[in-house]
């Protein structure tokens, strides 16, 4: 693959080109679906692309292709350079200085494609049937699903850069349909690792059922204003919705509802946030980023202060300071950005029936749907809808739909008052690390 | 033509080989373009090249489906070995291919290939120039345009062998306003299955115009109050939520699997008689449109819903044939990377007989969405949220002052049967649909319409 680099960087070189740089992926990818035991869907995708920039008279232009032929190539390195000739000269444009230390991490797993398909859907199939064991009203499972897939980056530059890494990564998901008298109600859960081994199907399935079920019979509550318990899953869905604003770049735009808050109180006390690209679970994990820069743990807020931003190499430039290893690349065709690599919130204390047993009346919430249409991450505002059960004298008590929660966001940041030390990794909306939390006081909206 | 006749022909064969009933090929060739501008100056340019194809073969309800990102013959063979192999002892037979027609409805005035990348600019630069006249509260734009025009070709075992080009461009703004540390955004977006004569049709500068004022209004909003009232929805986007509200849940993969609230109920009274919804893919430049779907049946108009009564799903063919139906057409997917499913095209509902102005006189106090920012939906329950950038209070069936921060929550059946007045200012609207991790281009649209009784989730209690 660092041929295939190194033959793109040739044909970006020789015309009017300062800088140039060539990102290669190959990945192959497989994914079974189950549906009442049988195999309903298995799907398998191959591919390999580049992505190239050049720096051309001060300026950035990019191009990709999938087609790696000789002239695929070519067209695409003349196209990335005809491209650069549209955009504005940039004096903080360029590439970053090759680096020579990077976290030695173990992110490929040999088992993933040792282990026979056969026993990739039997584990599919497992999901399915924890799902259907954990109580007769779970009427059956909409999706069972098994996917994984191993990927090989590599990155070469002009200034001498050129590494790769591979890695693999699988998980399984489902969604549990629960039914009584008539009424449905869904839960979903996923369980991931590097390889099929350290899924743990028959948790995944009892999850995403239990979640189902307890919901049975809920409805909507009274509109009012309490304390707010969010699961693991709605805190990393907040969390998801900060990141982006805890760039270094969005505060440049002014388009960062963090802008000028550095050392300042932005969160509870109990609150801490790092940016973590070297951590050996995070699934975001990595030895450099899209720009061959070394990933690094970044932190964000700890104790509730702002302690910084997250920084590509342009942007840190801009700033004058390092990049902090988030130039993301999300694929050999997406135009690099800066954004988080792994969100890990620092575990606190007291397990999630503590926070529950602590709140005299208030709102236990399970699930939020609507996150990306209902939280800006410019203007802090943050309405969701969500579900979950009332909690009466610190036990949960009726179950609750169809209603929202609402807040801006720096004051439910500042309202966090107690961290939970049940963190695991969430992986939707990015790769996120989050516990349970109580929210001081949000406004529930219902009847 | 992307792939030779007879290379199709030995791939469905050998697709069939194993034993699979049916067996199918798509390969597609797609060329995009992206530009962006941001804090005045040109920002981003991108352009680039898919290519790739994909070989599916189902037994009985079992599909197999493999991808590989080149046309040639040995890897498009291995994909139908393997595809072949994962749908074993159906017996199917291929028929012979058809004649490998061109299907064009859209004719592309001025291909977005034909026009120099500083042409292109310019429809940012004008839309970044309009954003920030509108005022000094104005301290960023963001400014996204891209094209793709994409060659696919379908074939499979029925003997369906066809090709479509499919062009779209689309030109987005989104703006942010300040004042007194209050900090608000403004977007608007337009595209179309068109070439570069939209920007003729629509003017560049008044989408970052659009934008820009609706981030000014939002600095003087006010906080959502919270609760049960009335929601007058406004023309065009507000389709969204006819979309997340009852549109998913009439998709058949959703329907067979009785994981919809509207499974078994054609015929059936789910809205009020005031409600027709519509799903058309054949509409001529719609952005959801296009002339054949991604399994090569043609698209059509297909009404879902007529005055209140249930009437139809929209099917693919894998579901058609597991509910011995014929497809409507829908089957779409995002690329020849991945498995087409059913999906919502343009999905509308028809005028009524209100005027506007009755609407809002006649609504003593509740909430008006003017424009939506997108939605969710879960279709088993029918519980569906949509977040809404511009809101405002009606009070004293006047619409009085913008409110922000506001999300409405309800749930599809309920909110059907609750539309009670329909204007007729029908107008559509452009987005981009996300199912199964497949995003397509999905049009929505709707005259302006009341719903009684629809939770505003605000932050005043």
């Amino acid at each position: 693959m660092l041929d295939i680099a190194n033959k793109v960087l040739e044909y970006a070189s020789g015309r009017e080109v300062e800088q140039a740089e060539a990102y290669v992926s190959r990945s192959r990818s497989t994914s079974i679906r189950v549906y009442r035991r049988e195999v309903d869907e298995l799907l398998s995708n191959s591919g390999s692309g580049v992505g190239i920039r050049v720096i051309s008279g001060g300026s950035a232009g990019y191009a990709y292709t999938s087609d790696l032929s000789d002239e695929g190539l070519a067209r695409a390195a003349a196209e990335a350079i005809d491209n650069a000739a549209v955009t504005a000269p940039d004096e903080f444009t360029g590439l970053p200085s090759p680096a020579t230390e990077f976290a030695g991490l173990d992110l490929y797993n040999d088992k993933l494609q040792q282990t026979p398909v056969g026993e990739k859907i039997e584990l599919a199939r497992s999901v399915e049937a924890a799902a259907l064991d954990y109580d007769r009203r779970v009427a059956q499972v909409e999706q069972a699903a098994y996917s994984e897939s191993q990927a090989e980056v590599a990155i070469a530059n002009t200034l001498g850069f050129a590494r790769s890494y591979r890695e693999t990564s699988c998980y399984a998901f489902t969604m549990a349909i629960a039914l009584q008298d008539g009424e449905m109600q869904t839960g979903v859960s996923f369980t991931t690792g590097r390889e099929p081994g350290q899924l743990d199907g028959r948790a995944c399935g009892r999850e995403a059922a239990a979640k189902a079920v307890s919901l049975l019979g809920a409805s909507q509550c009274e509109s009012m204003t309490c304390p707010v318990v969010m699961d693991p899953f709605v805190t990393a869905g907040l969390i998801g919705v900060i990141g982006s604003a805890l760039t270094g770049e969005s505060v440049q735009k002014q388009r960062s509802l963090f802008a000028g808050l550095e050392s300042r109180q932005v969160a509870g006390t109990g609150f801490s946030l790092v940016d973590d690209g070297i951590h050996p679970e995070g699934l975001a994990s990595a030895p450099f980023d899209g720009e061959g820069v070394p990933t690094q743990q970044t932190p964000l807020i700890k104790n509730g202060v702002l302690q910084g931003f997250l920084y590509d190499t342009y942007s840190g430039r801009k700033d004058g300071c390092a990049s902090t290893g988030n130039g993301i690349r999300g694929s050999y065709s997406a135009i690099p950005h800066v954004g988080p690599n792994n969100l890990r919130v620092q575990g606190g204390e007291g397990s999630r029936d503590d926070i529950i047993a602590s709140v005299e009346k208030g709102f236990f919430v399970s699930e939020v749907s609507g996150i990306h249409s209902g939280a800006n991450a410019v203007s802090g505002d943050f309405s969701v809808g969500a579900a979950g059960h009332l909690i009466e004298s610190g036990k949960l008590t009726v179950p609750v739909r169809e209603v929202t929660i609402a807040g801006d966001i720096l004051s439910m940041l500042k309202a966090i008052e107690t961290v939970g030390d049940d963190c695991r990794w969430i992986p939707f909306g990015g790769s996120i690390h989050a516990p349970t939390v109580l929210v001081g006081k949000m406004t529930v909206s219902g009847r | 033509m992307l792939l030779e006749k007879r290379m199709v022909e030995r791939v469905i064969a050998l697709a069939l080989d194993k034993g699979a009933d049916f067996a199918e090929v798509y390969a597609e060739r797609r060329v995009s373009t992206a530009l962006s501008l941001e804090d005045g100056k040109l920002e981003k340019s991108s352009s680039g090249l898919d290519l790739g194809a994909s070989v599916r073969a189902i037994k009985d309800r079992s599909t197999s489906f493999v991808s590989t990102d080149s046309l040639e013959e040995e890897p498009l063979l291995e994909a139908a070995r393997l595809a072949g192999e994962g749908a074993a002892d159906g017996g199917g037979r291929a028929h012979a291919l058809g004649g490998g027609e061109v299907i064009a409805r859209h004719f592309i005035r001025v291909p977005p290939a034909s026009v120099a990348a500083a042409a292109k600019v310019e429809l940012l630069t004008a839309a970044d120039g309009a954003a920030r006249a509108v005022g000094t509260e104005i301290i960023q734009a963001t400014i996204g345009y891209n094209d793709t025009c994409s060659e696919v070709m379908v074939a499979n075992s029925d003997g369906c062998f066809v090709t479509e080009e499919r062009t779209r461009v689309r030109l987005v703004a989104r703006v942010v306003a300040v004042r007194e540390g209050l900090m608000q955004t403004g977007y608007d977006s337009v595209g179309a299955h068109k070439g570069m004569e939209l920007f003729r049709e629509q003017d560049p500068s008044a989408v970052g115009e659009t934008a820009a004022k609706k981030a000014l209004t939002m600095l003087d909003s006010r906080p959502a109050p919270s609760g049960k009232m009335a929601v007058v929805m406004h023309r065009g986007f507000g389709g969204v939520l006819f979309h997340e509200a009852c549109g998913h849940g009439l998709e058949a993969d959703a329907v067979e699997k009785g994981a919809s609230v509207f499974a078994d109920k054609i015929g059936e009274r789910v809205a009020s008689e005031l409600v027709t919804l519509v799903d058309d893919g054949s509409i001529v430049g719609e952005w959801g449109s296009n002339a054949i779907d991604d399994e090569g049946v043609p698209t059509g108009r297909n009404v879902l819903i007529e005055a209140g009564i249930l009437r139809g799903y929209m099917y693919d063919r894998l579901r058609a044939r597991n509910a011995g139906v014929e497809s409507t057409g829908n089957g779409r997917r995002q690329s020849f990377r991945h498995p087409p499913i059913p999906r919502m095209t343009n999905t509308f509902i028809l005028d009524g007989a209100s005027s506007v102005p009755e609407v809002f006189a006649s609504t003593d106090s509740g909430f008006y969405a003017k424009t939506l920012s997108g939605g969710q939906v879960d279709p088993a329950t029918g519980d569906f949220v949509f977040g809404v950038s511009e809101g405002y209070m009606i009070e004293a069936g006047r619409v009085t002052y913008p409110l922000r921060g506001a999300t409405l929550i309800g749930n599809g059946p309920a909110v059907l049967k609750n539309v009670d007045m329909v204007a007729d200012d029908f107008e559509m609207n452009i987005g981009v649909c996300g199912k199964d991790g497949q995003g397509v281009p999905a049009g929505s649209g709707q005259p302006t319409l009341r719903i009684l009784d629809l939770t505003v989730g605000g932050t005043e209690v």
